[in-house]
């Protein structure tokens, strides 16, 4: 680990940049911590749903008699108990179907004493469909014929996005050299070690407490009221701790109002949880995309124009998913400086598995295609792409044609850092020079890089967040906070920055964030935002703290406030440190005086960012980030096996914060890019799913995972805490096509639809180097083997 | 969920194999050792219970490696990680042991049993091609006529089709048996995935022959995930046969993986990159023989 | 309609227990809906993520696989019974002081699975503890930093981190 920067000496000890542990891991480790998946409340029934298990179908006839018979049911509900309770972002779903849309379609649902009731009243319902023909690709989808998902949405037309910049036209005749590829990044799912689950309870008054997993449980409570059709207000949201998320609890999915429904309809507590086999058919994906992109450049390699026309399989219903575009055109705009840009993307409705959000949020899709164009349009100038991609990066100060205004940019910085550290340039040539040459075993290094928002993205009409701060008499200090902890890290930053403005010791710190009537609003755990965000409104309020605290000492010692600190858990003299009274004394006095205070202070931080707005042209995230990855990898050219030998990363993250939650969520995002890379891929025929399993769909597993160099570039983000930007979605999404120009550097095979599995790279070597139409094996065999 | 658990009226847990046998002389027991194919298979409703419900776990002499005499005998329930730590056998049949190597997790090779990954007769068991090789038989005991009575089946007349053989009801598999190799015999495993375990197999492949004077001889060569049971490649080994075992030998064999593997698509590989993986893991293993 | 129970005792943390479990019951079930023991947790319920890793008889083993039945006789180990007088077992110290715990959802198992390696192996390598924890899943660390704690138990160096 390298730290190319620290920050100017002080007399203070400070905190930011160390090592801090996660306040909940020694109850994380020790199995004590009762996760979502773990409670039991008294009283409690066991809802379990019905899923269609086919991809369209009319539903003819549903029996539930017996079902509702079986002793030990306590409900049964069906499509009719809540056919107008349509909820989404354009209310074309529903908790309960009244026509199959796709494989896991909630048909009914049963609430029963134990699961084994529950699942046997599943099985005694009898439902008669009448099956129609499906639409499975959004090419097939798009057609005039096409079947009709649903009524509404006429043609299967779903969210449209366009952007366009500058002159096409123009640009495209400067160019001298243009690349033009499909890229047709594959549907792939979150797989949270713990699986999807709820438990709700309405009281009688009518308001609903839910415990879920949510990443946003505020305008969670906003989304899900319609699918209840009870206020809001009505909604009280906590949030145990979670096995898990990944930006697929980001929106409402039918089993949290199904477990609600079941939970009204019964007067009990209804604890609703998926089976890893319903997690992976019912749970949503990453959505999937064709992307028609073209680069140009001119024979210096100056960018010139990027257009992207994008199909999106919208699957069956309308979640984040298709909204990715959002997200895309800010890449296709904005990695490099492309001065003219044209964008258009469509979701189509299909009878597939419909997507989320998912880590790294469209970027994932679309740096696969720019960063492996950026690599081809390097070869066709005949440079080295370091150099290209140099030649094209932006400086600080620089704005995007969408107005993302770069502040802080470190890209430069990040190119040279990772080139340098891992020898990029002497090795792609040595690699490309022994790519035709015998030998089984090739080696090769690919540099892909991409911007993301790192400052929230204002998609919302606020991206703030809501921080209470109160302190005790004992000098305890507890954060109200709206920031989620889904097990990324935000308790130990929290923690650390409450620390570093108060002088408390670290344990000091207590942090309440998993209850929506107590917390204020924050917009949700997302867009790598949380650090950022929550890391800025805990500093604003521990710093109002320490004012109202410093002046109240003031007084009490006859000193100025400007004179004094808050350290090691006492007031001290800012010249020479020295301790004047104990921090717990001074709260005592305050609180027990003539004219008391209580140190209780309210913050709402709201990031200096524009609305996205529907034009898209906006600053829509107070700040930007950078990364590149370098992959180094070994490839059986035989097997097609890719072995990934080493990571190099540059990433600016502004400032380090606690460099160990840092490092953790670099390196565990950069493993769930490497699965979407090499080996995980969601085996959709005919809109069924047929590798819902550990088995078939495949996880990077601890030997696979590569060594990681890891580069912090500080930046300073004048907007961030401390000078930090939000890191954790850009590890997910570069690493992909780092490994594609890797692969290329070391075979001449180009990968475009992901993932870069053993047989999809043995074929594509193969046909690359058996002459067209011999399909013969063994000249390649005898010249390679051995 | 669709467990039948509710079928099972009866829990047996017995010390010796002769109770063992008595209580399946009607046919309608289902037996477990580890349970790590069993219980995945009746959660999911592959596969139903049966009205006894019996654990082998605890019959004495069910379990161990013998590696004494001139047959080398394997008990039913001793687990993968049992043999894949046994160093003896790792000197004699260094394939099979290779294997275990790959074999699932190491939670999984704690608790999986031999005989149960054979009697689970899946095209891609990890031990059938190396037990192939060595030219291993398995022993079925039953009760009949108030005694325990045993047959021997050559292992590559055991597998039928998919979970599928000719273990009958009331028999019992309680130990795997070879040869001990002659002096010369070399084995190799190979198998396919870039993880190093925990891995359905793609393909594997074993080879099992004497080497002397650059000639193979008694070559044996089994393909798993080809087929619908794990099998021998006749004609593989025919191209082999008495051969030097020189390059033309080698791309005769490669040649011949077409006549033997009868691979299919499915959601793992397609049959082309099957049929591609058979050729490469057979010359891969016959280079490497060739080296040594 | 459930399958006929039976009597089992084994010990558990050190402790005899006997209980009634239906028959066809695994022993991940009986740990968190019989024994309310839910530090073991559920994610796969096939054997391929070992977030149900538990010791039996001093080896691991994926509780969701395994019938409880079989427990008789036996002896059982959970991460319910690794913590010491003293506090946290040095494998679980070291996974907090290491950051190898995000959502922290596989790490029960994961700490078994590790505990037992490095127990079986003092002097365990790096790549050997990759290979012996190949069958536990995490969606959440990249290993990286598990893999740091797992070596620094096996050396005994701390990596300095802050409470």
């Amino acid at each position: 680990m390298q730290e190319t920067a620290t920050a100017s000496p002080t007399v203070k000890e400070t905190l930011i940049g160390q090592r801090v542990r996660k306040p909940d891991a020694p109850d994380k480790a020790t199995g004590k911590t009762r996760y979502i998946n773990d409670m039991v409340l008294p009283q409690m029934l066991i809802g379990k749903v019905l899923f269609a298990g086919r991809p369209h179908a009319r539903i003819v006839r549903i029996d539930t008699g017996a079902a509702q018979k079986l002793p030990g049911v306590h409900a049964v509900l069906t499509g009719k108990d809540v056919a107008e309770l349509r909820f989404g972002f354009v209310r074309d779903n529903v908790a309960l179907k009244d026509k199959v849309r796709c494989e896991h379609d909630e048909i009914a649902a049963v609430a029963a004493e134990t699961e084994e009731i529950a699942c046997r009243a599943l099985e005694l319902i009898e439902v008669e469909y009448e099956d129609l023909p499906g639409v499975f690709s959004p090419e097939a989808g798009a057609r005039e014929d096409a079947p009709q998902i649903h009524d509404r949405f006429p043609g299967n037309k779903s969210l449209a996005f366009e952007f366009r910049h500058g002159d096409l036209a123009a640009a495209e005749a400067a160019s001298e050299l243009i690349v033009d590829n499909v890229f047709r990044p594959h549907h792939v799912t979150h797989c949270c070690m713990g699986t999807s689950c709820a438990i709700a309870d309405f009281d009688h008054n009518g308001k609903l407490t839910i415990w879920t997993q949510t990443q946003y449980p505020y305008n969670y409570k906003m989304d899900l009221a319609p699918a209840l059709g009870i206020h809001p207000g009505d909604i009280r949201v906590i949030q145990p701790p979670v096995g898990g998320a990944f930006g697929s609890k980001l929106d409402v999915y039918p089993y949290e109002p199904i477990a609600a429904l079941l939970a009204r309809k019964t007067g009990r507590p209804v604890k609703v949880m998926y089976s890893r086999e319903e997690e992976f058919k019912a749970s949503p994906t990453r959505q999937a995309a064709i992307i028609h992109m073209r680069t140009g450049c001119t024979r210096d390699g100056v960018l010139t124009f990027r257009t992207a026309d994008v199909l999106l399989d919208n699957g069956a219903y309308t979640s984040w998913g298709p909204t990715i575009p959002v997200i895309m055109m800010r890449t296709t705009s904005g990695h490099y400086r492309v001065p003219v840009v044209d964008f258009k993307a469509q979701a189509i409705y299909t009878n597939n598995p419909y997507a989320g959000s998912f880590r790294g949020y469209g970027n994932v899709q679309t740096t696969w295609a720019t960063a492996q164009q950026m690599d081809m349009l390097a070869e066709m100038v005949d440079i080295d792409p370091l150099e290209f991609h140099l030649k094209n990066a932006q400086r600080s100060g620089e704005v995007t044609p969408q107005r993302s205004f770069l502040r802080e940019c470190a890209l430069v910085e990040c190119l040279e850092t990772a080139a340098t550290a891992s020898d990029y340039s002497r090795k792609r040539k040595e690699y490309a020079a022994l790519r035709d040459a015998p030998g089984r075993y090739k080696k090769g290094i690919g540099l892909a890089s991409s911007i993301h928002n790192a400052g929230g993205a204002k998609i919302h009409k606020s991206d703030g967040i809501g921080t209470i701060l109160k302190m005790d008499d004992y000098a305890r200090v507890t954060v109200i906070t709206g920031a989620s902890e889904i097990g990324q890290g935000i308790d130990a930053v929290i923690t650390l920055i409450v620390a570093e403005e108060l002088g408390v010791p670290l344990e000091h710190v207590t942090l309440v964030n998993n209850d929506s009537d107590v917390a204020p609003w924050d917009v949700g755990v997302h867009a790598s935002r949380t650090t950022f965000i929550a890391g800025n409104g805990t500093r604003r309020a521990a710093r109002k703290a320490k004012a109202q605290i410093l002046n109240a000492a003031a007084k009490m010692l006859e000193e100025s406030p400007e004179d004094l600190d808050l350290r090691a858990g006492s007031v001290v003299r800012n010249t020479d440190g020295a301790a004047l009274i104990k921090l717990e004394r001074v709260l005592r006095q305050m609180h027990f005086q003539a004219e008391p205070e209580l140190v209780m202070v309210t913050d709402y931080y709201e990031p200096k960012s524009e609305p996205e707005g529907a034009a898209h042209v906006s600053d829509h995230s107070a700040a930007y980030s950078h990364a590149v990855h370098i992959a180094e990898i070994t490839v059986d050219t035989l097997t097609g096996e890719i072995k990934v030998d080493k990571v190099t990363v540059a990433q600016d993250v502004g400032r380090v914060i606690n460099r160990m939650g840092l490092e953790g969520q670099i390196e565990g995002g950069l493993a769930i890019g490497l699965g979407y890379a090499l080996s995980e891929d969601m085996r959709i025929e005919n809109g069924m799913l047929k590798n819902a399993c550990f088995r078939d769909y495949k996880l990077i597993t601890a030997p696979e995972m590569p060594p990681l160099d890891l580069h912090f570039i500080e930046s300073h983000c004048a907007e961030g805490p401390y000078g930090a930007k939000g890191i954790s979605e850009l590890p997910t999404i570069v690493i992909a096509p780092a490994i594609a120009n890797a692969l290329y550097n070391a075979t001449g095979v180009r990968i475009f639809d992901p993932p870069m599995s053993p047989e999809k790279v043995a074929r594509a070597i193969f046909e690359r180097c058996a002459p067209a139409g011999s399909g013969a094996v063994e000249p390649r065999l005898a010249g390679t083997a051995a | 969920m669709s467990e039948t658990s509710e079928k099972i009226s009866a829990y047996l847990a017995p010390r010796r194999l002769d109770e063992a046998l008595q209580a399946m002389a009607d046919g309608d027991a289902t037996v477990f050792c580890g349970g790590t194919d069993l219980a995945p298979q009746t959660e999911s409703g592959a596969r139903q219970y049966q009205a006894k419900l019996l654990n082998l776990r605890r019959i004495e002499g069910l379990c161990g490696i013998d590696t004494g005499g001139g047959e080398i005998r394997i008990g039913a329930a001793t687990t993968i990680s049992d043999l894949r730590r046994n160093a003896p056998l790792a000197a004699i049949a260094p394939a099979l042991v290779e294997a275990a190597e790959h074999f699932a997790s190491e939670q999984i090779r704690n608790a999986a049993s031999v005989g149960g990954n054979l009697c689970n007769a899946s095209p891609a068991g990890d031990m059938s091609p190396p037990l192939l090789v060595l030219g291993a038989a398995v022993e079925l005991a039953c009760w009949r006529d108030r005694a325990v009575q045993v047959r021997r089946v050559p292992l590559e007349a055991f597998f039928v089709s998919p979970g599928k053989t000719v273990r009958r009801p009331e028999e019992l598999l309680t130990a795997v048996v070879f040869e001990r190799p002659a002096d010369g015999f070399v084995s190799r495993f190979r198998k396919s995935g870039p993880r190093p375990a925990l891995e359905i197999s793609t393909v594997s492949v074993a080879l099992g022959a004497r080497i002397a004077d650059g000639r193979l001889s008694g070559v044996r060569v089994a393909l798993g995930s080809v087929a619908p049971t794990p099998l021998r490649a006749r004609h593989v080994e025919a191209a082999l046969e008495g051969r030097p075992l020189d390059a033309t030998t080698i791309a005769a064999a490669v040649a011949a993986t077409a006549d033997d593997a009868r691979p299919i698509d499915d959601v793992r590989a397609s049959a082309w990159y099957r049929g591609h993986l058979v050729r490469v893991f057979v010359e891969e293993v016959l280079n490497d023989v060739r080296r040594d | 309609m459930m399958s006929v129970e039976t009597e089992i005792r084994f010990k558990l943390n050190g402790r005899e227990v006997s209980l009634k479990v239906p028959v066809a019951m695994k022993t991940l079930a009986m740990l968190r809906d019989k024994l309310g023991m839910t530090g073991t947790k559920y994610a796969c319920g096939e054997g391929e993520c070992g977030a149900c890793t538990v010791e039996v008889d001093g080896r691991t083993v994926n509780s969701c696989l395994m019938y409880a039945v079989d427990c008789d006789g036996r002896e059982l180990v959970t991460i319910e019974g690794l913590r010491t007088p003293e506090g946290l077992h040095p494998v679980q110290q070291a996974f907090v002081d290491h950051g190898a715990v995000q959502c922290g959802f596989c790490m029960p198992g994961m700490i078994m699975q590790a505990k037992n390696l490095i127990e079986n192996n003092p002097g365990l390598t790096r790549e050997e503890a990759q290979r012996g924890l190949e069958g536990n899943l995490c969606r959440c660390t990249g290993y990286t930093k598990v893999l740091d704690a797992v070596e620094a138990v096996v050396s005994g160096k701390s990596c300095g981190s802050r409470p």
